[in-house]
């Protein structure tokens, strides 16, 4: 029973203070919900505006869009000017595939009886990794021809550290592509026509061509220019790199690849691109060092064989309006020829030239670029002249096989900026009347 | 795209101006500079982007831009636009008159490697057009050697810029 009655009045006691709250509150509640309309439109606005500022900061990047001092808005002063320093990996590549398929007789009617081929003839990793705002690093492997246990090789294709003084003036270190003419430096299928590099830049730039080194870059206005040291061509051969050397086809075998490379003859390089004129590229590089790496003398071995190496060449380059068009001449010299002759035992017309010289001209033209279409139909034609013994030593002859001319025809289909599928018919003519022509199928691919 | 490190390798992010320099550049004293955003319509966004074309995308609907106004009267307006160039971002600031033409484009962050960010000379070729088919590079757009894909990412953010303008200012004038 008295539990009852206190339950009774506990009860009443609840129901008594909710109906006092309920009573109180009952005139007073529509008041506290009752923002003015000006006030609440205010509070919504910095609300919004807010919420639009981070939106932005997403959007841009919080390092760009500074915090305002929102006190005019309401807030406490945020008074902060946030840098924050993006840093990551970034990865990208490209590939081709290519089928190369030989006429059944040479340029003097003899048969060829060379076995067309479809290689997988390069995949490419680039890998890179953001430091800072000024400092970065930037890598490229190569697999090529698909595996080493065939034909294949993987490669460093070039690995280096950048170092930005200023928007866009900086220094470099590490293992560099040399920087010279069009494709030693862009090899992407998808930025030149042509199945294959032109054989001008494989044989007296000798792509792809990188070393070991240092060196400076920058542009001004409409110039731009780098500049590099780096390590000599073991032009002999032979040495801790496994260069095999110069030959009577080019300087291509000099190449060390930043492998163990012989460091006792250094080269300097020096570039210069203007790109001035709306559409139009043009440019100049020179290249010049010593390349026997204290190799002897075969007759005298108190004698180091200096193997002067001097590479110039010139380049020009229109893109707009439908068109693509290059060209490109490079003049190489080569000193002590003769003594490289005699430590590499080559004699008569195999030895390496004192002199090269090689050009081509390409054009082409986006039959599509009048059309709506997204796609690029690109047909071309590359005329090139090479002469990889232009000059050679007393007592020695220049093979014409390496005197030659390379007239090629196709077209390029580029579905995307970053697809590329090529065909070409390249007719080889040299002085030996040996040339062989050949029908390319290439894909390509960028990411 | 011409390569100091062959072709389109990554990783050299530079932020070169902020929003606040890029601002005062476009929009030096004596104006002022107004922020506003427009919150557009459905309608009004597939308005937009049938304006700007079927390159130009455009995914956002809530656009901020910026006014300079000197005494009453507007100077222009200017829009920051964030898109990737290849693989990485890229942040232009676009100037434009309140007739609709562009009158200044500034880069304020270039994530790919320097040598294929777009030179101020050929930014400033973009200046006093207006969006119409001749702003392709088809058109009067001669495209960057060796930087293709920058000149297709800035065309495109161009062209962008000025179909949300159009949208903007049909919002704004009674």
């Amino acid at each position: 029973m008295l539990r009852g009655m206190w339950c009774v009045r506990y009860n009443g006691a609840v129901l008594l203070a909710f109906v006092t709250v309920v009573l109180a509150a009952g005139p007073l509640a529509p008041l506290a919900a009752q923002e003015p309309d000006s006030a609440r439109i205010e509070r919504l606005e910095r609300q919004i505006e807010a919420i639009t500022r981070q939106l932005e900061a997403l959007q841009l990047g919080e390092d760009i869009v500074t915090v305002a001092d929102t006190g005019v808005y309401g807030f406490a002063p945020g008074a902060s000017k946030v840098y924050r320093v993006r840093r990551g990996v970034s990865i990208g590549g490209y590939g081709e595939v290519l089928f190369e398929g030989f006429a059944a007789e040479r340029q003097d009617g003899s048969v060829a009886n060379v076995p067309s081929q479809l290689d997988a003839l390069r995949a490419i990793l680039y890998v890179g990794y953001k430091f800072s705002d000024r400092i970065l690093f930037n890598s490229e492997i190569e697999v090529e021809h698909a595996s080493t246990e065939q034909a294949g090789e993987v490669s460093l294709e070039f690995g280096y550290v950048d170092y930005f003084f200023s928007d866009g003036v900086g220094a470099r270190a590490g293992m560099l592509l040399v920087p010279m003419g069009f494709v030693n430096e862009q090899h992407e299928p998808t930025t030149f026509v042509g199945t294959e590099r032109p054989v001008t830049e494989q044989r007296i730039i000798p792509s792809t061509w990188r070393e070991n080194g240092l060196g400076v870059f920058g542009s001004v206005g409409n110039l731009s220019a780098r500049a590099y040291v780096l390590n000599g061509f073991d032009g002999i051969g032979g040495g801790t790199s496994g260069a095999g050397g110069f030959s009577s086809s080019g300087l291509r075998g000099g190449r060390q690849k930043g492998s163990k490379a012989m460091a006792e003859d250094f080269a300097g390089v020096v570039r210069v691109d203007y790109d001035g004129i709306p559409g139009a590229a043009l440019g100049t590089s020179f290249y010049y060092g010593q390349s026997g790496q204290s190799g002897r003398s075969a007759t005298d071995p108190s004698t180091t064989i200096g193997g002067g190496t001097l590479i110039w060449e010139g380049h020009v380059e229109y893109r707009a309006h439908g068109f693509d068009a290059r060209g490109l001449f490079a003049l190489a010299t080569v000193d002590d020829v003769a003594e490289i002759n005699e430590v590499k035992g080559l004699t008569g017309s195999a030895s390496v030239g004192e002199r090269l010289i090689g050009w081509y001209g390409q054009l082409g033209y986006d039959a599509l670029w009048r059309t709506a279409s997204r796609h690029q139909l690109i047909p071309y034609l590359r005329y090139e002249a090479i002469d990889t013994q232009n000059r050679v030593p007393a007592g020695y002859a220049a093979n014409p096989a390496n005197d030659g001319t390379i007239l090629t025809l196709g077209v390029a289909w580029k579905p995307l900026p970053q697809l590329v599928a090529k065909t070409d018919y390249g007719i080889f003519r040299n002085g030996a009347d040996t040339g062989l022509n050949q029908l390319n199928i290439a894909i390509g691919y960028l990411f | 795209m011409a390569a100091l490190a062959a072709v389109a390798t990554p990783s050299a992010a530079q932020l070169r101006l902020t929003q606040d320099e890029a601002l005062r550049l476009a929009f030096p004293p004596p104006l002022s500079i107004e922020r506003r955003t427009a919150f557009l319509e459905t309608e009004e966004l597939a308005r937009a982007r049938g304006l700007a074309g079927q390159d130009a995308e455009i995914e956002r609907s809530v656009v901020t831009y910026y006014v300079g106004v000197d005494s009453g009267r507007v100077g222009g307006y200017a829009y920051f636009d964030a898109h990737v160039v290849r693989t990485l971002a890229e942040v232009l600031m676009i100037v434009v008159t309140p007739e609709g033409a562009v009158s200044r484009i500034e880069v304020l962050r270039f994530s790919e490697p320097p040598e294929y960010r777009a030179p101020e000379g050929w930014l400033a070729t973009f200046g006093d057009h207006t969006l119409t088919d001749a702003l392709s590079l088809k058109g009067s757009i001669i495209n960057m050697t060796g930087a293709t894909l920058t000149s297709r990412a800035v065309t495109r953010a161009v062209r962008r810029v000025l179909a949300l303008h159009q949208i903007v200012r049909e919002r704004e004038e009674p």
